[in-house]
């Protein structure tokens, strides 16, 4: 070290006298300020108003209208319930679903349904749910012999990851949908054509038999008045068909290159289960990057003991479950094909929950000891939850007993 | 009501409550509970972090905010590094940054494209190369700093009591600078523009303009950043705020997601309880809260004539702090065929940080962003032959005031997708045609995850009125509730991840000192 480096630096701002004396005022300064505020309280946030206009914590619903739209479908048009805190809709995109909180015979429950009317819809104070019947046995044999108009009903926010993205998509979809999955697809046709969304859609709609396809006659209507946008090709998988223009089977690789521009689309894909699992290997013959298939989470896997590994042995077990939530220590039966959620909804518990797929993390909870068989086409948790044994138990099925803790509903 | 949801509220007592499960409240919580205090975390979200947290979307697990976290180095251990791994001991992996960041301003009057290494040795050489006589300037201001840390280091050994004499015989240099903006003290320093244009790039990490901006809060961030290097947590910050919460339980704490405090009841200046939204009635004499004193004194303390005249004042005297546009990008291409060899990319239009502040104003995309390969720190973060990017930029909230929910989605796209224009114009890379998964976060969807006040990410402004000097020394004068004490980033440290962490920590230290002083805790 030279003897220059030896000698302590000392700075000059302004002058030594002025910088000594701007320190010493630094306090004085900030109460000089204080006192100069105004005392008036801040009343508004509007950033947070925005985001609950976007993002309600709840809606409070009730039926205003039941429309027959098959023999085993019906669209109920819900708008605000004007005896609660709901007085407008939230907005979406085309696509997304409501959760649906219901009180069947004292066991609350969620059902995630596509939205089927527009997001200018929602502005104008309504959504449309769609539903089939004997899809989910014990939520719509309820809602076919309770729900009436007037019924009063508890939505989520507009949730959910389905949805186009002109940063991400391509401009020309590919819709591909299955009995009730054309719910999405008629939001996003109607938005098309109220002109808020440039895209060019073609549905590919799979149904067993003429009586069952949804939206038939408004679809055909949207098409013949948006040729150029809007384009609707029906799949029928039973043996007489008398509609025209129909194909015959199911939505095959060929069927799909028949009418979709395989090279230059977006596919977006909703239905049952059962049928991805025919869809997932066709679209695999198209060889499509991954970037351009899109499919909306199916809500919890029927006959979860089917997969293969799945173990076999613990098909029929009860476990039981002791469950916190909240001050609440309760021990609960659970069985091993049954989710999570699903044992703690009958226990009356009320967890929370909304997509029932796994995706939304809404339901998220601590797996104190035991072991859960988790769906592995339904596990969307983060990388930490899983070191730390955080899980989803909408998507998580007992294999032993086990000791949880989770979030009460908000 | 059903019986079991009437069972599940709350109605017992706690030594303390920590209101918020931000990185400040985690911290508090954590050090309350490994000392023994009966804790209750509540949480209004259903997960830790508050904005330190990540999302996943298809084969993605985004970042939601943290780019690089300081106080993290190894050699010596930084403060986070030791409250994380000698205090708590948390199972939480964490990587070093490669480089510091990449500069790229295209500015009419100055075109500039630098990539600056940690520590300041190099940081200073590779300055000097590009600027020729700079060094002697910066080496200076890290003096400067490494005096501005010393002092603040006595002023907590003194206990807030610091002896007058001994501050101006050793910390000179930290008294003469601490009324001062960062223009103040580089101008005094003789720092060539150009140098400081580089010096200068983390400014945006403040979010003030450097003529505003103290300097006591930069040079720490800057010596921080450049001595300890860059850290972030292998899996995301999800990893560590998840890593605390376990923690938190393990030394006997106890946490509750999705509850909301509604009421903070005061009784004669006295914090006596809280009253959530899921009906719980907890008593408890103290509180941590790692919301702000702006929600604090505005919304939750009850009854409302509990709340004094000063501190309505205190709180409209600051300037808010600014709000946050992220677009998160899970891109189906390699980091290396994208040709992207650094980590952290500040691209600026303007050299002026007063413009750029301004193009915060506009219902636009600024002039400004800031943008992270995470990939290039951590290989592993995404499937082979994919990367992630995020590009951060700041906005006023006010200017989001006025958006229609049915107007909404269409802004927030237009503005990323001039945002993801200019980084490939100045990156020269092709992200459009790549993109497998975007999100975007708009100040709304940062008020809708925390409730932060206006989806204000950084506390109060550091100007130097209201700067962490400021706020030490006027401590005891503007802590106007007994019990009631701040954590987070609009706390006494300033905003940012360790400094969040940190006030949390210490907030507990006074909450400790207080039970332990009546006799609350043995």
């Amino acid at each position: 070290m030279s003897k220059e480096d030896n000698e302590r630096f000392i700075i000059t701002v302004k002058s030594t006298n002025k910088d000594l004396l701007a320190f010493t005022k630094l306090v004085s300064n900030r109460k000089k300020r204080f006192e100069q505020a105004s005392s008036d309280p801040i009343k508004s946030d509007p950033i947070n108003d925005l985001a609950q206009k976007l993002h309600p914590d709840q809606q409070n619903l009730v039926i205003s209208e039941i429309k027959e739209e098959t023999k085993s479908t019906k669209t109920f048009k819900l708008v605000p319930d004007s005896d609660s805190t709901t007085k407008s809709l939230a907005y979406f995109r085309a696509g997304q679903y409501l959760s649906l909180k219901v009180n069947v015979n004292g066991v609350i429950i969620t059902r995630p349904y596509s939205i089927s009317s527009s997001p200018k819809d929602a502005l104008n104070g309504f959504y449309d749910i769609t539903i089939k019947k004997a899809e989910d046995g014990f939520l719509t044999e309820y809602v076919w012999d309770n729900w009436k108009v007037g019924t009063k009903i508890i939505g989520s926010e507009p949730s959910g990851n389905f949805f186009y993205d002109n940063l991400r998509d391509l401009k020309s979809v590919v819709g591909i949908g299955g009995g009730s999955g054309i719910t999405p697809f008629r939001s996003i046709a109607k938005q098309i054509a109220e002109g808020k969304l440039d895209i060019n859609l073609t549905v590919i709609y799979g149904c067993s038999e003429e009586d069952d396809i949804i939206f038939y006659e408004e679809l055909k209507e949207l098409e013949k008045q948006y040729p150029d946008k809007i384009k609707l090709v029906i799949v029928l998988s039973c043996e007489k068909i008398t509609l025209e223009g129909c194909e015959q089977g199911f939505i095959t690789a060929d069927i799909i290159k028949k009418y979709a521009d395989i090279n230059n689309s977006s596919f977006f894909i909703c239905g049952p289960q059962i049928m991805y699992n025919f869809v997932d290997k066709e679209i695999e013959q198209l060889s499509l990057s991954r970037k351009r298939i899109r499919k909306e989470v199916y809500g919890e896997v029927k006959d979860i003991s089917n997969f293969p590994d799945f173990p076999k042995d613990m098909v029929g077990k009860t476990f039981k479950i002791k469950v916190g939530i909240g001050n609440l220590l309760k021990e609960i039966p659970a069985v091993s094909t049954e989710t999570v959620t699903v044992a703690m909804e009958r226990a009356k518990l009320a967890p929370p929950s909304s997509c029932r797929s796994g995706e939304c993390g809404i339901c998220r909870a601590l797996l104190v000891s035991g072991n859960v068989y988790i769906s592995p086409i339904n596990d969307g948790r983060r990388a930490a939850d899983k070191k730390f044994n955080f899980f989803y138990p909408c998507s998580s099925y007992p294999i032993t007993d086990l000791e949880i803790i989770v979030p009460r509903s908000i | 009501m059903s019986e079991d949801i009437t069972e599940q509220k709350f109605s017992d007592s706690y030594d303390t409550v920590v209101i918020g499960a931000g990185n400040g409240g985690l911290a508090a919580a954590a050090n309350l509970a490994k000392n023994g205090v009966k804790v209750l975390l509540v949480e209004q979200h259903n997960l830790p972090g508050g904005f330190a947290t990540s999302f996943v979307r298809g084969r993605f697990e985004f970042e939601t905010s943290l780019h690089q976290l300081d106080s993290y180095g190894q050699e010596p251990k930084g403060g986070i590094r030791r409250m994380f791994e000698d205090k708590f001991n948390i199972d939480a992996e964490f990587i070093s940054i490669p480089e510091a960041y990449r500069l790229i301003i295209d500015d009419p009057e100055e075109k500039l494209d630098v990539t600056v290494p940690f520590g300041i040795d190099n940081f200073i050489n590779t300055i000097e190369k590009v600027a020729p006589g700079s060094k002697d300037g910066l080496e200076k201001f890290f003096k400067i700093a490494e005096e501005i840390k010393g002092a603040f280091g006595y002023f907590a050994k003194s206990q807030g009591k610091p002896d007058q004499g001994v501050l101006i015989k050793d910390f000179t240099n930290f008294l003469k600078t601490a009324a001062y903006s960062v223009d103040e003290v580089e101008d005094a320093l003789n720092i060539p523009e150009k140098a400081r244009l580089i010096l200068n790039a983390y400014w945006a990490y403040m979010g003030v303009p450097t003529s505003r901006l103290n300097f006591s809060i930069f040079a720490l961030l800057m010596l921080s950043y450049m001595s300890n290097g860059g850290y972030i947590p292998k899996k995301r910050s999800h990893e560590f705020t998840t890593a605390l919460d376990v923690k938190i339980r393990e030394f006997g704490g106890k946490i509750q997601y999705n509850t909301r405090v509604e009421k903070i009841i005061v009784e004669g200046s006295k914090v006596v309880g809280i009253e959530t939204s899921n009906g719980d009635k907890i008593k408890t004499n103290h509180i941590i809260s790692n919301a702000s004193p702006t929600l604090v004194y505005n919304k939750l303390i009850y009854p409302k004539s509990e709340v004094p005249e000063i501190a309505y004042k205190e709180v409209n005297a600051r300037v808010h702090g600014l709000t946050a546009f992220v677009v998160y990008l899970g891109l189906d291409v390699s980091k290396e065929e994208l040709g992207l060899n650094e980590y952290s990319y500040f691209l600026l239009d303007s050299k002026s940080t007063e413009e750029i502040y301004e193009s915060w104003s506009k219902l636009q995309a600024p002039g400004v962003q800031a943008t992270v390969c995470l990939n290039h720190a951590d290989p592993d973060c995404s499937p082979p032959g994919t990367c992630i990017l995020f590009i951060t930029t700041l906005f006023r909230p006010e200017v989001w005031e006025n958006v229609k929910p049915e107007e909404y989605f269409e802004v927030k796209n237009k503005i990323a997708e001039d945002l993801i224009i200019s980084c490939e114009k100045s990156l020269g890379i092709n992200i459009r045609e790549h993109i497998e998964e975007i999100e975007v976060a708009t100040p709304q969807t940062f008020a809708r995850y925390t409730k932060t006040y206006n989806g204000v990410i950084y506390g109060y402004e550091p100007e130097s009125w209201d700067s962490i000097t400021t706020r030490f020394m006027n401590m005891a004068d503007e802590k106007h509730i007994k019990g009631l004490e701040f954590a987070g980033g609009f706390g006494r440290r300033v905003h940012g991840y360790s400094s969040s962490l940190d006030s949390g920590y210490t907030a507990a230290q006074f909450t400790l000192s207080e039970l332990f002083k009546k006799g609350e805790m043995k």
